[in-house]
């Protein structure tokens, strides 16, 4: 298919179809670098720590953290969210990009995908050790109870359960569809041994054959037609949780988009995060170029912005709606004890966004790297500027407080952590991280996009 | 599927595979299979492929979920425990909305999924072997029927002489591989 | 390749016959019922709400393809483009409704003592409420303009500075729109139930004049494709197309559906106060509107096949039309005009006087120029684009 020449081109250097297997499947094959062994180090003690934290919070109760009865959902909820959020990029990328033709997509989707599986487990944890008692986790599962009575179908925290448990399923599912293909292309590759018996077992008896790729492109067409819907309904109903309430700050229409907005947003931030770095220790600078940075960045800056029309609409509603409280609200996460914490958020997700209108920030990796993390400690003021903020300050005068987070719990923060990057990690050596017969499928398109230099813009 | 006769013919390229097929095609050769490392355009419309049906049974199962949750929820709040939480009615529709739509999404998927599995017939198996370890690499494939002994690789040697596949071979194809 | 729209007499003729014929029946009415001053005027502000949001819908359509180097909507991108020809008529238009201000927001009556209204007074008051609108429709004009000269520029030369200013253009305009959208529809629309109010409106209202323009532009194109124009759009394109009327509809659903969820949910009389009327009085109508705008796109156009065919296209784009100018009764009719609120032969012939206008005006910009930007870098791309 034509591809207008003022394109960047997508593949850099002149490749053959076994150039791109064999410089993907390199980190499956070779030994891991000294800084492999590094990060897993650190992300494995972070790991540890976190685990130990949840096993204490298990056995020892929740009052191991630091809720009262005013702010009762603080650190814990917050980064729930955040994670959910985060996992959201990777849908996006897979499926949204997809349906949109976006061809940049083919070479950062599947670390993207393998993302979002793991931010899901990370969020997912959360519901199940705040639970108190944790054992009864299957309480929230509708089945027939000996007492009769059915799980509270009304509530959004049932809601929750159903969203994340279909989103991890389909996002599992989609990105073990898109992965049979390469993992025969690694079976291939290998010699005789252990880890081709185990890649043989994985790859399905995957054999190329025309009519299957056929249905798996119409599969995974399918698949990402139907999880796009789901991007949106997940966080949506990630924001119902507070949105359902009546509390001022809590109850507001905009929630579900805007949650969606800031969570793909976020995503996109670590993606970035974990790919600047990938691209550079994993020798995939070829693969995933300066013109698939710009493009995230694009999309960072699409997302934030809508973010910030967000922020507009609450700021104007808080003044229009006439209700006092509302009013109170914006004006305590403003000028109140949080203020800190509301002007990180401000500073984090909408100025520091704004930046990449800037054409020479967008395409600098030092700046987009540092970026990202600035961008996600954002997102997770801005889950507890909306929690924390508004629950500290009730109705009545007497129950304001304010909220003094245990060890445990920044444990569990830090904890998630080390087990996302330590799962990545453990991914990078054994999947492919790109989608190798995508790329394969635009190599032609990219190679002939090289030559055009001097017709594009810059 | 067991001990066939094939005859196997090999391109490094996509284009010149697809103008073989072409030919082959129109030389009224029977081909068996097409076997690529990525999904190639137009190959399915030379073979003259069906389009699946796996979408329509996504879409089909997907409503099922969609009835089957709805008339669940329903059930258990009207019929089995009505509870009224938060002043809400027995039959509370809105709320039931946002499970309906995640649990269609789910059977349509999982269903998808498996229906791509079963019709291509691909399942875990140890004792797998691919015809060739290049097609997942590098390597463009058809094989072509022998079709009792009438097709040769000599003919399609000459058949295809300007096209100039990489190698054609006679191949014993034991195993589904 | 060129093409060329020729605005014949034809045309011409019937175009005056429906503005001149849904004049003399609106008059009629007018004359004749004696609807009340809310109603005449609440059907003057939803007509010129539902052109305008065609308009700057299509902008929008516009801005977003160009911001993100879409190439394949270059073959059909002069119909958005003429559409975006009413915004300054509309800027007119809407400056009349100084004469009808009383009879529509309820806060513009100088008599009115509402505790909650003379909260909102530093907002809602006639002097701001009219500088807002010349600001909102400045940058709108302003900027729908340069992109557009730039556009035209790529007629003949092929000075990659064009493209690069367009692109620059659309950033600017998208920023301006997504403030100016919210801001606009919170003045015009939300505030005629002034006691109300609701996070998501602008957002809401936003998509459903994307979804506006989008049909629009679907039965521009049938339209001309089955007077012999267009002769470059192919099933790849109106594939495309469909697509996002699919796609955007079930959005504007996932709107609708998230701002009554968390009303319905939060059962607070203030928020819920707005669905009332609608609900109870207009049963038949608000079904209609979440049925049609949500259904109708949806099974429609579920299937491959369907997409690709542009007279069914045309079919569901026309329904779903007909559905958002409903969508926009709703907001602005039961608040306005109250219990005198009813869809008779005044909302009728008021539509399609402003339809007359409409496609007057898009129509002279069809004509102005080729129906080809021929030397837009993206053309090629778009003329080989393969759905």
């Amino acid at each position: 298919m034509y591809q207008s020449p003022i394109r960047k081109p997508l593949i850099e250097g002149k490749k053959t179809y076994r150039d791109i297997s064999d410089q993907i499947l390199a980190p499956m094959i070779n030994r891991p670098k000294k800084s492999w062994y590094l990060g897993i180090l650190i992300s494995g003690s972070a790991m540890i720590f976190g685990l130990a934290m949840m096993a204490w919070t298990v056995w020892q109760g929740i009052g191991t953290w630091g809720e009262n009865r005013t702010v009762g959902w603080a650190f814990e909820i917050t980064t729930f969210v955040w994670w959910i959020g985060i996992g959201h990029a990777g849908t996006f990328i897979s499926a949204i990009l997809l349906l949109f033709r976006q061809r940049w997509r083919n070479s950062i989707n599947r670390s993207a995908e393998a993302m979002t599986i793991f931010a899901v487990i990370c969020a997912a944890l959360f519901p199940f050790i705040h639970l108190g008692r944790p054992l009864l986790t299957f309480f929230i599962f509708p089945y027939p109870t000996t007492r009769g009575i059915w799980v509270n179908f009304n509530s959004p925290l049932v809601w929750d359960v159903f969203a994340i448990s279909t989103y991890f399923t389909i996002s599992l599912i989609f990105w073990y569809v898109g992965l049979m293909p390469d993992i025969a292309t690694l079976r291939d590759k290998l010699s005789r041994g252990f880890k081709k018996t185990v890649y043989n077992f994985l790859s399905f008896s995957w054999k190329g054959s025309a009519r299957d790729w056929h249905r798996h492109e119409v599969t995974s067409i399918m698949l990402a037609a139907i999880a796009t819907p789901l991007v949106l309904s997940v966080h949506s109903i990630v924001s119902t949780d507070f949105a359902d309430s009546i509390l001022p700050g809590w109850h507001s229409t905009i929630f579900p988009p805007y949650f969606v907005a800031g969570a793909i947003f976020s995503g996109f931030a670590m993606v970035l995060t974990l790919l600047i770095i990938a691209r550079k220790t994993m020798g995939l600078e070829d693969f995933i170029t300066v013109e698939h940075i710009e493009s995230m960045n694009k999309i960072l800056i699409a997302t934030g912005s809508i973010v910030a029309l967000a922020y507009i609409a609450e700021t104007f509603m808080s003044f229009y709606s006439g209700v006092e409280y509302e009013h109170a609200n914006l004006m305590n996460r403003m000028t109140g004890p949080y203020r800190w914490a509301y002007w990180i958020m401000i500073g984090c997700n909408v100025v520091s966004a704004q930046l990449l209108w800037i054409k020479k920030l967008r395409t600098n990796l030092m700046f987009t790297f540092f970026l990202s993390i600035v961008i996600n400690i954002g997102m997770w003021f801005e889950r507890f500027v909306i929690i924390v903020v508004t629950l500290h300050r009730d109705f009545l005068t007497s129950s304001w407080t304010m909220y003094k987070p245990t060890i445990v719990e920044y444990g569990l923060i830090i904890g998630t952590l080390g087990i996302f990057f330590t799962a990545f990690l453990l991914f990078i050596r054994t999947f492919p991280v790109i989608s190798i017969f995508e790329v394969k499928s635009i190599l032609k398109v990219e190679t002939a996009a090289q030559s055009n230099k001097n017709i594009r813009h810059e | 599927m067991s001990n066939h006769d094939y005859i196997v013919v090999y391109f490094d390229d996509e284009v010149p595979m697809k103008q073989a097929l072409v030919r082959l095609t129109e030389k009224k050769e029977r081909i068996i299979d097409v076997r690529t490392p990525f999904p190639v355009h137009g190959v399915d419309r030379i073979l003259g492929m069906k389009k699946t049906r796996i979408p329509i049974g996504g879409f089909i199962l997907g409503l099922l979920g969609a009835v089957l949750i709805f008339v669940f929820m329903s059930w258990c709040f009207v019929v089995s425990y009505p509870l009224i939480i938060g002043g809400k009615p027995y039959f509370a529709a809105p709320s039931f909305i946002p499970n309906t739509f995640e649990i269609t999404v789910l059977f349509a998927g999982v269903s998808m999924a498996f229906a791509f599995l079963i019709r291509s017939k691909l399942k875990p198996d140890i004792r797998f072997r691919p015809l060739d370890e290049k097609i997942t690499d590098n390597m463009f494939v058809i094989l072509v029927d022998v079709n009792g002994g009438n097709t040769t690789a000599e003919k399609i040697r000459e058949i295809l002489s300007d096209i100039k596949p990489v190698e054609i071979r006679e191949s014993e194809v034991k195993n589904n591989g | 390749m060129d093409e060329h729209f020729i605005f014949t007499k034809g045309y011409r003729n019937t175009l005056a016959l429906i503005v001149a014929a849904s004049l003399l029946a609106a008059l009629i009415v007018i004359l004749a019922g004696n609807p009340s001053a809310s109603r005449i005027w609440a059907n003057i502000l939803l007509n010129n709400q539902f052109f305008l949001g065609i308009s700057l819908g299509a902008a929008f359509f516009i801005a977003v393809h160009r911001i993100s180097m879409a190439g394949w909507h270059t073959v059909i991108q002069r119909l958005p483009e003429a559409m975006t020809g009413f915004i300054p008529v509309a800027f007119i238009l809407m400056l009349i409704i100084y004469f009808g201000m009383g009879s529509i927001y309820e806060w513009a009556n100088p008599g009115i003592h509402d505790p909650v209204i003379e909260g909102k007074r530093a907002w809602l008051n006639i002097p701001f409420f009219f500088i807002r609108m010349v600001l909102y429709f400045a940058g709108w004009i302003i900027l729908v303009r340069i992109m557009q000269k730039n556009s035209e520029k790529l007629m003949t030369s092929t000075d990659l500075k064009y493209d690069r200013n367009r692109k620059l253009l659309a950033g600017l305009f998208l920023v301006f729109y997504g403030i100016t959208v919210s801001a606009s529809s919170w003045d015009w629309i939300m505030s005629i139930d002034a006691e109300w109010f609701s996070t998501i409106f602008g957002w809401y209202v936003f998509i459903s004049m994307f979804v506006s323009a989008l049909s629009f532009i679907i039965l521009l194109a049938w339209l001309l494709k089955s007077r012999g124009y267009l002769t470059l759009l192919r099933e790849d394109h109106v594939h495309d197309l469909a697509i996002l009327l699919f796609s955007f509809s079930i959005f504007w659903a996932y709107l609708w559906f998230s701002q009554y969820l968390l009303i319905w949910y939060g059962h607070l009389p203030e928020e819920t106060a707005y669905f009332i009327p609608r609900l109870h009085r207009y049963k038949v109508i608000f079904g209609l509107n979440v049925g049609v705008n949500f259904l109708v796109p949806f099974f429609g156009l579920v299937r491959s096949q369907s997409k690709k065919n542009l007279d069914w296209v045309a079919i569901i784009a026309f329904i779903t039309l007909i559905g958002h100018w409903v969508d926009y009764w709703l907001m602005i009719m039961p608040g306005a005009a109250g219990e005198s609120s009813r869809i008779g032969i005044l909302e009728v012939s008021t539509t399609l006087l402003y339809s007359g206008i409409f496609v007057f005006i898009v129509f002279r910009y069809l004509s102005q120029g080729s129906l080809i930007v021929k030397k837009d870098p993206f053309l090629e791309e778009s003329l080989d684009y393969e759905s």
